[in-house]
């Protein structure tokens, strides 16, 4: 540029009450984090070089790579099953049946409601005594479980939980959906193509960067994913449900700030590179770039 | 679009129809179970799960409000919402009014930054975000609590309200600056008014955070006096030691407010998420 603008004191003192605040908690933690995961610290004023040894604490610690591991099927479970069903949906809406409208409000609904309120319902449907699900069990002859309390069952039961929230990704699929241009399907329709020839011909090529963003959404959440376990189970039982998330604030509350940090460091890094592995395996745009959009 | 399912097969239609229903099944029946049992005494709840409510009493309710201390916890989550809010609304339009309308140096650097931040996993930034609060003496106060969702919320806000702001007509600034409008003026008299529903969706968003947030107030309040309700109801279960249902119908008031927003609100939510929170 090189004219200057002749507002540009103005533009800088508009500037400033958002430099201050999203540099105080995004910039400087960032850096923050990154410097006192090479530290041995325990909360205290008290700091020192420690090299990489809080890295390899964490990854010698079998406890921490369960985490990965269970932010790992989170990941994968969100982003190729909760996103297929969500297009699955968003198609069928997209082909306005009878009251399509008030159907994408009601499956929308759980998204505002907090994590808490509906952690603590789960709680209550999983209870072995009055929960709705073993009563439902019960019904169709089946033997009652404690699903949450069991190690082999709780990772299951919790991310099956997160099948409330399809309503998410669905309407951004659907408005992407909605966006193709109509000709499209009369053409097709006039050249004989079925309506699941028009899905997988037509309607799937035009929407495919609109679900590999919200995959990558998807995985990026799984990834960091710590409230409703937290909630649920705490991590346990036997840390069969714990995450990244989980281990970095038991390290925290423990008073292992330098392993707290690097865990953080961890948990930013391995989602980075999640979303940068499903930009690569399902196209090449930069999320970057797409964020900024 | 046109394309009607008159015409195909009974077994296309049958199968579409239980799939929707399945997931409207999925995505209500948790709230109904709920709500329903929240009018049923304990007895009821453990003899019969599924049964319905014999009568409409609201003991469940007064109950709740007088053990868990709603009133207050209700009163500490909308000053955090309000103030978080309008901080976050007053920041983003500041900066968004001179992303879409100046054009300067480093402008689009800026705001990739800023809506990049979208990407970070907040949950990370614990340890740094415990001891900025703490070192900085806010710790168990509600003001950390505004500051914090106020700074999250800024990607989304500045992305909905600088695309809001960049739609609108040049001209109409144009004709201001000519009749003798400065700057300030020009963000206050034109795009601020005409940016109303850009900023409402936005604070919509912000709201709807700022009362469901449950782990920085986790993280950052200790003492009931500075209490949010999301942190009020994980209390209560060992408040409610063996009212379940008394439990259930303090979530079912934590709800009301945001269920009520999206009630009224809920195709500017949709249309704001479709339009940019996602994407940007």
């Amino acid at each position: 540029m090189k004219r200057h603008n002749a507002n540009r004191y103005w533009i800088a003192l508009y500037l400033v009450p958002i430099v201050v605040l999203f540099g105080a908690f995004f910039v400087y933690p960032l850096f923050f984090n990154i410097y006192t995961s090479f530290m041995k610290w325990k909360g205290s004023s008290e700091m020192t070089w420690n090299n990489f040894a809080n890295y390899c604490k964490l990854f010698s610690d079998d406890t921490f790579l369960l985490a990965i591991k269970n932010n790992v099927i989170w990941a994968l479970s969100q982003g190729f099953i909760q996103v297929p069903l969500a297009a699955l949906i968003a198609l069928m809406l997209a082909r306005e049946p009878k009251g399509w409208r008030v159907m994408r409000t009601v499956y929308f609904l759980p998204n505002v409601i907090s994590t808490v309120a509906i952690a603590m319902v789960w709680v209550a449907l999983y209870n072995p005594q009055y929960g709705f699900i073993n009563a439902i069990l019960k019904l169709f002859g089946g033997e009652p479980r404690n699903w949450l309390g069991d190690p082999s069952t709780a990772l299951a039961a919790i991310i099956l939980t997160t099948v409330i929230y399809v309503g998410y990704f669905m309407i951004i699929i659907l408005a992407a959906v909605m966006d193709i241009p109509k000709e499209l399907y009369e053409a097709a329709q006039i050249d004989g193509a079925s309506t699941l020839q028009q899905e997988l011909r037509i309607t799937l090529p035009m929407v495919r960067g609109t679900i590999v963003t919200c995959m990558t959404l998807a995985m990026a959440y799984g990834m960091r994913h710590f409230e409703s376990t937290w909630l649920m189970t705490g991590g346990g039982p036997a840390y069969s449900t714990t995450t990244m998330g989980i281990m970095l604030y038991l390290k925290m509350d423990a008073l292992r700030y330098g392993e707290a940090s690097a865990a953080g460091i961890v948990l930013i890094v391995l989602g980075s590179v999640v979303i940068v592995a499903i930009r690569k395996i399902m196209g090449n745009k930069d999320p970057m770039a797409e964020a900024a959009q | 679009m046109n394309v009607s399912l008159h015409g195909r097969s009974v077994v296309t239609r049958t199968l579409m129809w239980s799939v929707l229903i399945f997931f409207l099944v999925v995505s209500l029946l948790p709230f109904v179970w709920l709500v329903m049992n929240s009018f049923r005494t304990n007895y009821e709840l453990e003899t019969a799960p599924l049964g319905l409510p014999s009568r409409l009493s609201f003991e469940n309710y007064k109950s709740a409000i007088a053990t868990a201390n709603l009133p207050r916890l209700f009163l500490n989550s909308v000053v955090v919402s309000v103030g978080a809010v309008l901080l976050n609304i007053a920041v983003a339009s500041l900066a968004s009014f001179v992303f879409a309308r100046e054009i300067f140096k480093g402008r689009d650097t800026i705001l990739t930054i800023i809506t990049a931040g979208v990407l970070i996993p907040i949950i990370s930034f614990m340890v740094p975000y415990f001891t900025m609060i703490t070192r900085t003496h806010l710790y168990d106060t509600l003001t950390s609590l505004i500051l914090v969702y106020a700074a999250i919320n800024l990607p989304v806000s500045v992305s909905l309200i600088t695309a809001f702001m960049k739609s609108i007509p040049k001209e109409l600034e144009e004709a201001a600056i000519i009749d003798g409008c400065g700057f300030n003026a020009r963000f206050t008299k034109i795009i601020l008014p005409l940016a109303r529903s850009g900023l409402a969706t936005s604070a919509t968003f912000c709201f709807i955070y700022a009362w469901n947030e449950f782990v920085m107030a986790m993280l950052f309040t200790s003492s009931e006096s500075s209490r949010t309700l999301q942190l009020g109801i994980r209390f209560f279960t060992s408040q409610f030691i063996t009212d379940y249902t008394g439990m259930f119908a303090a979530i079912v008031l934590s709800m009301l407010p945001t269920v009520l927003l999206y009630v009224f609100l809920h195709n500017k939510i949709i249309s704001g998420l479709t339009a940019g929170a996602v994407k940007g």
